[in-house]
């Protein structure tokens, strides 16, 4: 536990909060320097060989201040590498993506055709800073793979989201020839495994950023309704906002809870972790919402930043299947194992 | 610091004891004798079987265990689904901790046997115009000289008592004074529900059952010997009694209401849900609201397992479990459709009966009593985020 709570001192010392989204490509310059891409990388395979509960506190200390340097999609390429041993070279791309160097995981549904000779087109849609990527790990026709940037038929896009703490690209593919040295996963049932590994881990850090999102978001409507005066008194004296604040309060910490749990269970269901990221999705969302309209006026202007958590809980309720998808499958293993 | 070998022996011997002892068919009471009556059996049981009261101290059989044994015990009630203990919550809890942290030993003496033999207790704390405002209370104590020793002669009325048609003690707030700050007048009595002058007056409830009373007192004269504190003290010795409960009974209550999920899940199948996405979603939804509630409530425990509490912590867990207990009967007054209104016969002892309507009219409870839901938000309001207390002095 000491070792967590050091771990949150020196991301709050590195990322203060009172920075919101800083650059991003100093941001990550000092992830790598500070060597939070190894935290989940087992010893074995030259990482720091961390827990879940290590990327999780990161992920909400990173939520609550915005961060732009794609720390959640990078984790989670390295870890399909990881969980990929028949890959050649494996061991050089832990080492290469440890280090710094980047290949973010594809965390939406991609929309790909393969002509008969394999080639493959379409566009992997939504990934984060492509333009600082080697690599991407996606999901083709098949197979999980590395899809190397700078291959022929390989061309990316920016795309502007209105979430401003993030990048995300567009990544074309025209005729591109999967290389089979890039293959991580092939066939259902090992494209399955790979998913089920990785899925747990995009909702956990997902729902931990929306947590921390949601925390800062409420300390910020909070100090500012006892800063605002308005007929004669500050805006926190008044008990219809106090009754707002504390439920948001609630919400979050019931959110969190559920959080910390699910990070120790390992017996916890693909679905339920999908449902505990749709959960912290809602909550991040609802209390953004809110968060505006504490702010009044102010809350509307693009000086503000009230706007940017809104921005980004929007986003984060899109990523790693939708929200409805996870409750309705979480409802159906409920009712199965409640026969 | 009990070791989790240590503990994970108490829970098979829990789960063991439970196994041969818990009671089938209590849900089954459909009158309050019936309930009284299961309910008396189930408390002496645990008193032999050493589970009653685990958070009384070493000196009494049973008692002496550490938060983490206590929460270990409850976990394993819960799981076995045996009986609530609701009829001796406040006399294994509440006076309990009163006479603890405040009787005199003679009081003690007197009283904690007979909690253990099966005594009832009930709460005379809230008044018509002193519900969230306790401190408002008026019921009027004046004390006489008498030859065999003063007392007190007490005038007023008493309301939402629990179960108090079955008490056969009262613990009393009464004014003793109307000088200074109102907390600084009111003194803690035990007042005997058989004395002359005490009128019971069970509630008609929305959802037929009688769980709460009125209670009118008219010259009842309680002696000077069974004040709890001195006299003007009675608010602080009434802290004593509502923090009693360290948060065992919403981590039960959490974990038996997710216990109880497979009723919904029996609607779902009755009927003929089980392919409709919409339903499924809710019903996913209520699923990890109530999985969080659950998490929240152990997450408490343990942090005051560890020694650590914040003000406010408590009334997170509370308006979070009683919001999922809402959510929970009304997904099932839904599902239920039509069927659900017409009048059912009520079973008593359980709070999820599967009688939707009056599991939903029933836990309005829990967000009304014991420190309503707007009471627990201005406390995490103005304790935990500090936001600023409106002044005071405002005349009507």
């Amino acid at each position: 536990m000491i070792e967590l709570n050091e771990l949150i001192d020196a991301a709050q010392k590195a990322f203060p909060a009172d920075q919101l989204s800083p650059a991003r490509d100093a941001s990550w310059q000092l992830v790598a320097e500070m060597g939070w891409l190894m935290i989940r990388v087992p010893e074995d395979d030259g990482g720091l060989g961390l827990g879940r509960e290590a990327s999780t506190a990161i992920h909400f200390e990173m939520g609550r201040v915005l961060a732009s340097m794609p720390l959640i999609p990078a984790q989670l390429g390295l870890q399909a590498v990881i969980a990929s041993p028949d890959l050649p070279d494996r061991a050089s791309w832990i080492e290469r993506l440890s280090a710094g160097e980047y290949a973010p995981l594809h965390m939406l549904p991609t929309k790909l055709t393969c002509t008969s000779d394999g080639l493959v087109s379409g566009t992997i849609s939504g990934v984060f800073d492509a333009d600082l990527a080697i690599a991407v790990v996606a999901k083709l026709p098949d197979a999980y793979a590395l899809v190397p940037m700078d291959a022929a038929g390989v061309s990316i896009v920016e795309r502007p989201a209105w979430d401003t703490s993030r990048r995300l690209f567009d990544v074309v593919l025209d005729g591109y020839q999967p290389d089979p040295s890039h293959i991580l996963a092939k066939g259902d049932a090992e494209v399955r495994a790979l998913h089920d590994t990785l899925s747990p881990e995009a909702h956990l850090a997902l729902a931990a950023d929306c947590l921390g999102g949601a925390a800062a978001a409420l300390d910020m409507s909070v100090e500012y309704t006892k800063m605002r005066k308005q007929f004669d008194r500050p805006l926190a004296m008044f008990q219809a906002l106090k009754h707002r604040a504390a439920d948001l309060k609630t919400r979050i910490v019931a959110a969190e809870a559920l959080l910390w749990n699910r990070v120790r269970d390992e017996e916890a269901t693909v679905a339920q972790m999908g449902a505990l990221k749709a959960l912290a999705a809602d909550v991040y969302q609802f209390v953004t919402e809110e968060a505006i309209q504490f702010h009044g006026g102010i809350g509307l202007t693009d000086e503000h930043p009230c706007h940017l958590f809104m921005k980004r809980a929007m986003l984060n309720l899109q990523l790693c299947g939708s929200s409805d998808l996870w409750k309705e499958r979480t409802g159906r293993e409920a009712l199965a194992s409640l026969a | 610091m009990a070791s989790d070998t240590h503990l994970e022996g108490l829970r098979a011997e829990v789960r063991n004891w439970l196994v041969a002892n818990a009671p089938k068919g209590w849900r089954e009471a459909r009158t309050h004798q019936d309930f009284f009556k299961s309910q008396r059996a189930w408390f002496l049981k645990l008193v032999e079987g050493g589970y009653a009261i685990p958070h009384w101290p070493a000196e009494w059989p049973g008692g002496g265990r550490s938060l983490a044994e206590q929460k270990v015990i409850y976990e394993e009630l819960a799981a076995a689904d045996a009986p609530r203990l609701l009829l001796s919550f406040v006399s294994t809890f509440h006076a309990f901790s009163t006479l603890e942290e405040c009787g005199t030993e003679e009081q003690k003496k007197r009283y904690m046997p007979r909690i253990l033999e099966g005594e009832t207790w009930c709460q005379g704390f809230s008044e018509p115009n002193a519900g969230s405002d306790l401190a408002a209370l008026k019921c009027k104590a004046e004390r006489i000289s008498r030859p065999d020793g003063d007392v007190y002669v007490i005038n007023g009325q008493k309301v939402w008592s629990t179960m108090a048609q079955y008490a056969d003690k009262c613990l009393l707030l009464v004014r003793t004074s109307s000088d200074g700050v109102k907390q600084a007048g009111i003194t803690y009595l035990l007042m005997d529900m058989k004395a002359p002058g005490v009128s019971v007056r069970p509630i008609h409830q929305i959802q037929h059952d009688e769980e709460f009373a009125e209670i009118f007192l008219d010259n009842v004269e309680i002696p000077v010997s069974e004040r709890v504190g001195e006299e003007g003290a009675g608010w602080a010795v009434a802290q004593a009694t509502l923090a009693s409960e360290r948060g065992l009974t919403l981590m039960e209550l959490s974990y038996r209401l997710r216990g109880s999920l497979y009723r919904v899940a029996k609607l779902i199948r009755d009927h003929g849900h089980e392919n409709d996405q919409g339903i499924l979603r809710d019903f996913g939804t209520l699923v990890t609201q109530v999985d969080s509630v659950c998490a929240l409530a152990d997450q408490f425990l343990n942090n005051r397992i560890n020694g650590i509490e914040r003000i406010g912590d408590a009334s997170n867990v509370k308006n979070s479990y009683s919001r999922a207990l809402r959510a929970y009967s009304l997904l099932g007054v839904r599902l239920g459709g039509m069927d659900e209104q017409y009048i059912a016969p009520i079973t008593f002892g359980d709070l999820n009966t599967g009688n939707w309507m009056a599991d939903y009219m029933n836990s309005y409870a829990w967000t009304i009593a014991g420190g309503s839901e707007e009471v627990q938000r201005n406390i995490i309001a103005e304790r935990m985020l500090e936001m600023p207390r409106e002044p005071k002095g405002w005349v009507l």
